[in-house]
């Protein structure tokens, strides 16, 4: 295909002007960057590293940790072949000759963002409705890396998602866990399968004739105890009962991942009488891992058991129960965030997601700091713990990813301030030590 | 209407003759500066003064909008108007309320110390759905006692647009108040925009051509109103079917308001404008970042959602679609911008951060963006309030303006941030921790509003100095609507 050669039109002469402008802010910005990179008097240069061993100097490095101190000021972190190498303050930690250096100045340093919950790792069909349940199906074959849906979210920091399949069945299929970045489907796969995916809420009602909470929890159910068969059969098989192995059914090959503890259920579950079910049936009967994801409303209420039962709760996206329905969720009229009530209830391990594209991917961060809105306490950095290492740990991902860790993955973002704030600007991105994202790649930034 | 106050002053006059037996000394320290050089030696009588509303703040850091911070400073309104702005300002004494029944004072006087807090002036949303209760038109919908209402208060926002009008969110805090709704003080303007379409080749040419008549008339009335002076018999041009709108387009009197997001709509709009000399609103305005210098050029306004999102299309070479930085480079090419959510109405679903109650939220991420600080605070007040054409009254916090007023825990464009009490007309419409909503949220410290204590400190009434951050607020609000600095205002280049 071949397009004829035109004139200009004076919308293109406007651009060409427009990029001018651009350009020479551009060039002011880096050349601002360069002075303040010399002024640090630590080696370091303006030019942005990618891949091999770099080193980063930053005024804060938030660490993400689960537990302990949660930033380093005046920090350096090393990178080597894709992983984090080392990381300390300027003052203690020498960089070797070696190692190329970027001083980001004011900015900041995190861990890339991870989210539980998204449908945007394709571009569509990860929503099959032709039976109830669906344990076999799995979305890692309508995958495509890089495409546009994710373009914002990695200029947001978000470097890793679970692209789950819809919630318009029961079992929905099974998730991946891949990363944002554009490739082929070996570069960005982080866990196939990711997941399973049940979804006990509202939208599964639409399948078929109409179904009711007991149907779907009744087809849930029968699907579970059968996998749990299979799965137990297996075992039974390897631990060498019987000399046969049992006949193999790929619809429920992924209950074996489960019932081994390898992989859990992430949940399409939202409110008090559904989250119920899921902790009742997913969790207490067959005692599956399972973490809420989608968690919403009064669901909070149940926090307590949760904790108790092990089931972490990744909310969003509906982070506030306005107080507007009293049949459906009888309050006293007082706007309840999703995550204050389960941190009231004491639940540990409380992540955030936004269910994209209900909620735009790139808004991630915005969710923890709806979470903080409406009475999550932040003092411990736990916002910005809920859209890293909690989900991480999570998903399994825990010694991989989530945090700025000796050994883990070199997933890092720079940014402006406190990634929860709109506010903020992210400057650079790097997955797995090779950079991803430069917000000065393009005269304008589309986030 | 100056009329009318001389009327009074002499009635005071009058009255104050037969009055002076009454036991009031009244100390003139909180009046206005004029009013207490009139009347120096008058005493003025209980009935004059009960119907005095005074509403002080205290001890906050007062960011005015107008560039101004005063730190630990106080606000003083009496009945509705901003009287003083600064240091040392002393609301009246108790001497002043001898006669006024207790319970009635605190009516009279209301006094909030805000130490720690902020003051902003009210939010002015340039457009929003259902703050005032239901939609439609404002004075057949209005409901001052709805959720929504409380809601929009709860978020800063004390005026805004409804349809064509300018209105503020008035509330009825108790159901005691006098009905019917005084719509007078309420509706800032019936006239803030004229709609254009410039969506379609026919409503392209029918702008043009109603365009074109209004012109003609407007000359053609003005030769006349020359020629008329020497020939008194020459007929007056004919106006009929020339839309009245469009003349109060040109006339200046409204603004006329466009909806359009592509670059060739934008720049054919800016054309249109420049031929026929007046200023357009471009709401939408997705591409304005690919044509922003055209824009600023043609003095054209902009109300943005700085979220908005598009993807560019592939297929073009041109640029195209949306960006994070439209709102920054359209200020930075003279645009004015007002910002709006992408949903304007209250939504209680639970997604939070994408509706008019989250409006500061969407200013942030025009400042994620590039905008200013300084300039997205504008974009939710000043220029909104340029915008509907009452500036004059709202927008920004100086001495003679309504007293709208928000008191935050802290800078509001924060997302922890909560508003802690609203003040419309120096009234306290909305105070966090009285209504179900939010109060369990990081509640505040116990500090509660103190009338009597501001009372008793007028038992000997400190003497006031005299305000000098008065006449610097005077002398700022003096050029309100000319452009604070090049980048905001710089049209002409």
């Amino acid at each position: 295909m071949s397009f004829p050669l035109r004139p200009l039109n004076s919308a293109q002469l406007v651009l060409a002007s427009v990029e001018k402008v651009w350009k020479g802010i551009a060039l002011g910005f880096g050349a601002t960057l360069l002075a303040s990179a010399a002024n640090a008097g630590n080696g370091a240069t303006d030019e942005v590293p990618s891949g091999g061993k770099f080193a980063l100097h930053c005024d804060k490095a938030l660490l993400c940790e689960l537990d302990g101190e949660q930033t380093l000021d005046h920090a350096v972190l090393l990178v080597n072949d894709g992983r984090i190498e080392a990381i300390g303050r300027s003052s203690e930690l020498s960089v070797p000759a070696e190692y190329k250096q970027l001083d980001v100045g004011s900015s900041w340093i995190m861990p890339g963002l991870i989210d539980l919950h998204s449908h945007v790792g394709g571009l569509r069909g990860y929503n099959d409705m032709v039976f109830q349940v669906n344990p076999g199906l799995r979305v890692s074959t309508t995958a495509r890396p890089g495409n546009r849906n994710l373009v914002r979210p990695l200029a947001a920091g978000i470097t890793t998602i679970l692209f789950i399949p819809g919630s318009g069945t029961n079992i929905g299929g099974q998730g991946v866990l891949m990363k944002t970045i554009d490739g082929g489907f070996e570069d960005v796969l982080v866990r196939d399968p990711g997941s399973l995916k049940v979804a006990q809420g509202d939208n599964p009602k639409r399948w078929g004739y109409g179904m009711q909470r007991t149907l779907m929890n009744h087809h849930i159910r029968y699907s579970l105890r059968q996998g749990k068969a299979y799965a137990q059969r297996w075992e039974a098989f390897e631990r060498g009962e019987g000399a046969e192995a049992p006949e193999r059914h790929i619809n429920l090959d992924v209950y074996r991942d489960l019932n081994a503890q390898k992989i859990s259920i992430s949940t399409h579950t939202q409110y008090f009488q559904v989250v119920l079910a899921t902790l009742r049936i997913l969790r207490m009967e067959f005692g599956f891992p399972v973490f809420i994801d989608h968690g919403s409303f009064d669901s909070w209420l149940l926090g307590g058991i949760a904790e108790e039962i092990g089931v972490p709760a990744i909310l969003g996206p509906r982070e506030v129960m306005w107080p507007t329905s009293p049949t459906r969720f009888p309050q006293d009229g007082r706007a309840e965030g999703s995550a204050w009530g389960f941190q009231k209830m004491g639940v540990k391990l409380i992540g955030f997601n936004t269910d994209a594209p209900v909620i735009p991917q790139e808004e991630l961060p915005l969710q923890s700091a709806m979470g903080v809105r409406y009475g999550f306490d932040n003092s411990d950095m736990a916002a910005v713990r809920g859209v890293t290492i909690v989900p991480a740990v999570v998903c399994g991902q825990g010694e991989k990813i989530g945090s700025l860790e000796v050994g883990k993955e070199a997933d890092l973002v720079v940014l402006t301030g406190d990634p929860s704030d709109p506010r903020t600007s992210v400057q650079l991105v790097f997955v797995d030590g090779e950079l991803a994202y430069n917000a000065e790649d393009s005269e304008v930034r589309s986030w | 209407m100056k009329q009318i106050q001389n009327c009074k002053s002499l009635a005071i006059g009058l009255t104050a003759l037969f009055a002076l037996t009454l036991p009031v000394q009244a100390s003139a320290s909180f009046e206005d500066d004029k009013d207490k050089d009139k009347k120096e030696d008058e005493v003025e009588p209980v009935a004059e003064k009960d119907k005095d509303q005074y509403f002080l703040v205290h001890n906050a850091d007062i960011y005015t909008g107008t560039g101004t911070v005063l730190r630990s400073a106080s606000l003083l309104s009496k009945n509705g108007k901003i009287v003083k702005i600064g240091y040392d300002i002393e609301a009246p004494g108790r001497d002043y309320f001898k006669g006024i029944p207790e319970a009635e004072r605190e009516f009279r006087l209301r006094s909030l110390d805000a130490q720690g807090m902020r003051v902003y002036p009210g939010i002015v949303a340039i457009n929003s759905s259902g703050l005032p209760g239901t939609n439609g038109d404002f004075r057949d919908s209005v409901d001052p006692f709805s959720e929504n209402m409380v809601l929009g208060l709860s978020t800063g926002i004390t005026t805004t647009g409804v349809g064509r009008s300018a209105v503020k969110l008035k509330r009825y805090v108790s159901y005691e108040e006098p009905l019917p709704y005084d719509f007078d003080g309420i509706v800032l303007s019936d006239k803030t925009y004229a709609s254009l379409s410039w969506t379609t080749s026919s409503s392209r040419r029918d702008a043009r051509e109603k365009m074109s008549a209004a012109r003609d008339y407007l000359n053609a009335y003005r030769t006349w109103q020359e020629e008329v002076k020497k020939d008194k018999e020459l007929a007056e041009p004919e106006k009929k079917g020339v839309d009245s709108t469009y003349l109060e387009v040109l006339t200046g009197e409204t603004y006329a308001r466009f909806r359009a997001a592509d670059r060739a709509s934008l720049l054919g709009i800016a054309r249109f404008a420049q031929e026929f000399g007046f200023r357009p609103i471009i709401i939408g305005c997705r591409e304005g970042w690919i044509v922003a210098d055209e824009l600023g050029r043609a003095g054209a306004m902009a109300i943005v959602t700085a979220r908005e999102r598009r993807d560019k299309d592939e297929r073009l070479s041109a640029e195209g679609g949306s960006s994070i930085e439209n709102a920054a480079i359209l200020t930075k090419a003279g645009v004015q911008v007002a910002i709006i959510p992408g949903s304007n109405g209250v939504d209680l679903g639970g997604i939070a951060g994408q509706d008019i109650m989250h409006l500061p939220v969407e200013v942030g991420f025009a400042i994620r963006g590039g905008l200013s600080e300084e300039l997205a605070m504008a974009s939710i007040s000043t220029v909104p309030a340029r915008m509907m054409g009452i500036s004059d009254r709202v927008g920004t916090l100086e001495v003679g303006k309504d007293c709208d007023l928000i008191v935050t825990d802290g800078d509001l464009l924060h997302y922890q941030t909560f508003v802690q009490y609203t003040v419309v007309d120096g009234q306290l419409v909305y105070d966090k921790e009285e209504e179900l909503y939010f109060a369990h949220i990081r509640p505040r410290p116990e500090k509660e509003i103190a009338p009597e204590e501001a009372l008793d400190a007028g038992e000997n009434p400190p003497e006031t100095k005299k305000v000098e951050e008065e006449e610097e607020e005077d002398e700022e609000g003096d050029d309100e609507d000319k452009p604070k600095d090049k980048e905001e205002g710089d049209d002409d280049k």
